[in-house]
């Protein structure tokens, strides 16, 4: 008997607390419910109370590659080719000086990084207006080198693999050295596949930052054709938002890349954010 | 010097290794710092400096400064930035909660999992029966609405833990200019979604308003009271912490201080009446508004002098209790500083508690005059819902909601997460033989163990907040109406990249960076000691 009350009182708690949480996730989850739903409306049905379209206008979607002075395809290749690229260097540059920082020792070593990390705390907002007239002289404005240089060094990116890399064990390195080898193979066969899981957080991190990124792209493009979706659905926005329906729909697609990345890359993801929070 | 052979050779290596960041890191941040510098003591426009006209650029002092100092928007702006960092304990608050629930144990037995699912679905099925038997709304509205909910609930309980947590991160996950789009759509005043939603809701509560018009100011009045007399409250708690030895004096009027905010705040927030809100309003709508013109409007209708001698008469009260138990010493003596990351984090948390009361205040303030017109008639349109983002009033609280939304699911629930699973269990088993409750449980053991995270969150987001609004502006507002979403952030980039005064632009930078700079020298001076305690 007294089992079964326990069971009971269990079952009671284990369902108020899915319904609670439940309620919780769908209060989230309403806007982009809505989104999808406007995606599928026509204009005129927009404003009214339903949410939910007469007839699913699934061409709205091909609609927005179409649309005149939308370059939404393009948008999204510029915006996957330049986040590629930014990732791509700056994961490489990072994990190079967080290699120096942390597996070898040489003079005024840590000097350095300390001027590293004091940089990290300095708004991102006071270089960008000597960034743009650097980008000025040196004729990079509007150019896609322009967008991906600045984007390529990452202070956050070398103190994130420099605290991974201490946590690898010295006897490693010794071990190689003895075997007789050199320092880049000791980074590119030891440390490098040792560090995979830093490196993936690190991925992730920059690809997602620089896909979402607004201001440097906003000041430094300026054909439409060269846009990233940031800066792209701003102009959509601006030119054409009326067009509720349709923008919902851009709107969507945008999204579902962030969406696909999360859902497939969540465990690392989770403990990628430890890595750089609690620790720093 | 010892600095043989060997070492420069290290040095070689180490540098060489080092070399593709470093030069990034020289041509992207050395350089443009070294020339923003110097960029904020000259007087660089590109009004004055550009490919038709260059005339030489002058080295003008702290004129940059002192400009900055004296523009009447630039306090606008200043302000606005702290009011849209109000949010901060609340997402914070909403993270821990949604951590705590995540952290509950989901470990039941694979046959209770199944009951469970299988009585969900069951209840899910009988309430959309009932729904649409009693025709409330046998609409699709209604059908969508429970079948979102028990779709949710479904997996939810199938898959556990991982599928909530991935829910409520979305919104943080995609936060970008698309969801801000989007955003900007739910708000839209005529067709959005959540006007549409509010429009049947506040007229079946007109009447309702109606009959207690003649009491809001008996409500607002009875608030504030309450404010003041809680404010007390907390001034007492504070003294008896420092009487004891359990915090420092610097941190008892640092407390003090941050409690007081609401009440010196009261004043003019619960002053301006409905009619010259409207007036103020449609004097934003006008592109050519000027801030001399909008202050006309908003002083057309003077403060209440009793609500000053109120709020002055509850400060005076704590501050010179306050003073009266500083001075009389007492019984064990503690450095200074001791426990200020208490009093950042409780009073902080406490003191936007009470902002938000004094604003609720103001709403019942101007209750009556929206469904009452001076003659005791009621208004022809009645309660009405806000213009949210176009609304000088409305668009800071509608951009924290907004953030409200994204905050919860964040990073700084993740966060708590790791944090919870490290409180040690013993503690717990022995509260629990002790007899505590689950409300003790938490105060006791969950929130003190979790002090240096909570400690962290709260410094990354405010030297976050003070940086931020810029995507929020540009995308949803503009940084209007009448500038009310105008931050720091945005402003650089108006000054900056608007109208070209790269100079100015960067002296503003640099202010930033003093204020980001402070938090961070607080952070490395309290922040780990906190942990220790």
């Amino acid at each position: 008997m007294k089992e079964n009350s326990k069971f009971l009182t269990n079952f009671a708690k284990l369902f108020s607390l899915n319904v609670v949480l439940t309620l919780m996730a769908v209060l989230l989850v309403l806007p982009f419910t809505w989104m999808i739903l406007a995606s599928l409306k026509m204009l005129d049905e927009i404003g009214y109370d339903t949410w939910l379209p007469e007839v699913c206008q699934w061409h709205n979607y091909r609609d927005v590659f179409t649309m005149k002075g939308i370059f939404f395809g393009r948008w999204y290749w510029n915006t996957v080719f330049v986040s590629a690229w930014i990732t791509f260097l700056q994961v490489f540059t990072s994990s190079l000086a967080a290699f120096s920082f942390s597996r070898l020792q040489w003079k005024g070593r840590d000097k350095v990084f300390f001027l590293y990390l004091a940089t990290m705390m300095l708004p991102g907002l006071v270089m960008m207006i000597p960034n743009y007239q650097n980008m000025i002289r040196l004729h990079l404005v509007d150019t896609y080198t322009g967008l991906i240089l600045p984007g390529a060094f990452s202070a956050f990116g070398t103190f994130l693999m420099r605290q991974f890399m201490m946590n690898i064990p010295k006897s490693l390195d010794e071990a190689a050295e003895i075997d007789g080898a050199t320092k880049w193979q000791l980074y590119w066969d030891v440390v490098l596949p040792l560090a995979r899981p830093a490196l993936v957080t690190l991925t992730i991190f920059s690809f997602i930052g620089s896909y979402n990124s607004l201001f440097w792209p906003l000041v430094l493009m300026k054909s439409p054709d060269k846009y990233t979706l940031p800066i792209g659905m701003l102009a959509f926005d601006s030119s054409q938002g009326q067009q509720t329906n349709l923008l919902m729909a851009a709107v969507a697609m945008s999204v579902v890349p962030m969406i696909i990345i999360f859902v497939a890359m969540q465990k690392q993801l989770v403990k990628g954010i430890m890595l750089g929070g609690v620790k720093g | 010097m010892a600095f043989n052979k060997k070492d420069a050779k290290d040095c070689a290596v180490g540098i060489g290794f080092l070399l593709p960041n470093i030069l990034g890191f020289m041509a992207f941040t050395v350089i443009p710092l070294v020339m923003s510098i110097y960029m904020a003591f000259t007087d660089w426009n590109l009004e004055m400096h550009n490919y038709f006209r260059f005339e030489p650029i002058r080295f003008v002092g702290f004129d940059n400064f002192i400009k900055l100092f004296t523009d009447p928007d630039f306090g606008q702006y200043f302000g606005n930035t702290f009011f849209l960092m109000i949010g901060i304990p609340f997402g914070v608050a909403g993270s821990l909660v949604a951590a705590l629930l995540l952290n509950w144990d989901f470990n039941g037995s694979g046959k209770r999992r199944i009951w469970t699912t299988m009585l969900i679905t069951a209840v899910m099925i009988a309430s959309a029966g009932i729904l649409v038997c009693l025709g409330m709304g046998a609409t699709a509205m209604t059908l969508l609405m429970v079948s979102l909910i028990g779709g949710v609930l479904v997996i939810g309980s199938l898959g556990g833990k991982t599928v909530y947590r991935t829910l409520f991160y979305f919104p943080y996950f995609t936060a970008g200019v698309a969801t801000y789009i989007l955003w900007k759509k739910l708000y839209n005043p005529l067709t959005g979604p959540i006007n549409n939603a509010l429009r049947p809701i506040l007229e079946a509560l007109n009447p309702v308003a109606i009959l207690i018009a003649p009491a809001c100011t008996a409500i607002g009045i009875i608030l504030l009271v309450f404010v003041g007399l809680f404010f007390l409250s907390m001034v007492r708690r504070k003294l008896r912490l420092w009487r004891d030895g359990e915090c420092g004096t610097l941190s008892a009027w640092l407390g003090i201080a941050l409690l007081s905010l609401p009440l010196i705040f009261s004043w003019s927030w619960c002053s301006p009446s409905w009619k010259s809100m409207v007036e103020y309003n449609a004097a934003c709508a006008v592109e050519t508004a000027r801030p001399e013109v909008l202050v006309n409007v908003s002083t057309t209708n003077p403060n209440p002098v009793w609500l000053l001698v109120m709020a002055i008469a509850f400060l005076a009260t704590g501050w010179g209790f306050a003073a009266y138990r500083l001075s009389r010493g007492r019984k064990y003596n503690c450095i200074p500083d001791r426990a200020i990351g208490d009093s950042a984090i409780v009073d902080g948390s406490t003191m936007v508690g009470l902002m938000a009361m004094v604003g609720i205040a103001c709403v019942f303030w101007v209750l009556p005059q929206m469904v009452l017109q001076t003659n005791g008639q009621p208004t022809p349109d009645g309660l009405t819902p806000p213009q949210w983002l176009a609304d000088y009033y409305w668009a800071k609280p509608s951009l924290l909601l907004m953030g409200f939304w994204g905050a919860i699911g964040s990073n700084n629930m993740l966060l708590y997460l790791a944090g919870l699973s490290g409180v040690p269990q013993e503690l717990y088993e022995a509260a629990d033989i002790d007899g505590a409750s689950p409300w003790q449980r938490f105060w006791n053991i969950t929130w003190p163990q979790l002090s240096n995270v909570t400690f962290f969150i709260m410094i990354m987001a405010v030297i976050g907040g003070l940086q931020g609004g810029f995507d929020m502006a540009r995308v949803m507002t503009q940084g209007g109406p009448a500038g009310s979403t105008t931050t720091l952030a945005y402003y650089i980039y108006t000054q900056g990249f608007g109208t070209g005064r790269l100079g100015y632009a960067s002296a503003v930078s640099w202010l930033l960076f003093l204020l980001v700079f402070v938090v961070t020298m607080f952070n490395w001076k309290f922040g780990n000691r906190y942990t220790n305690e």
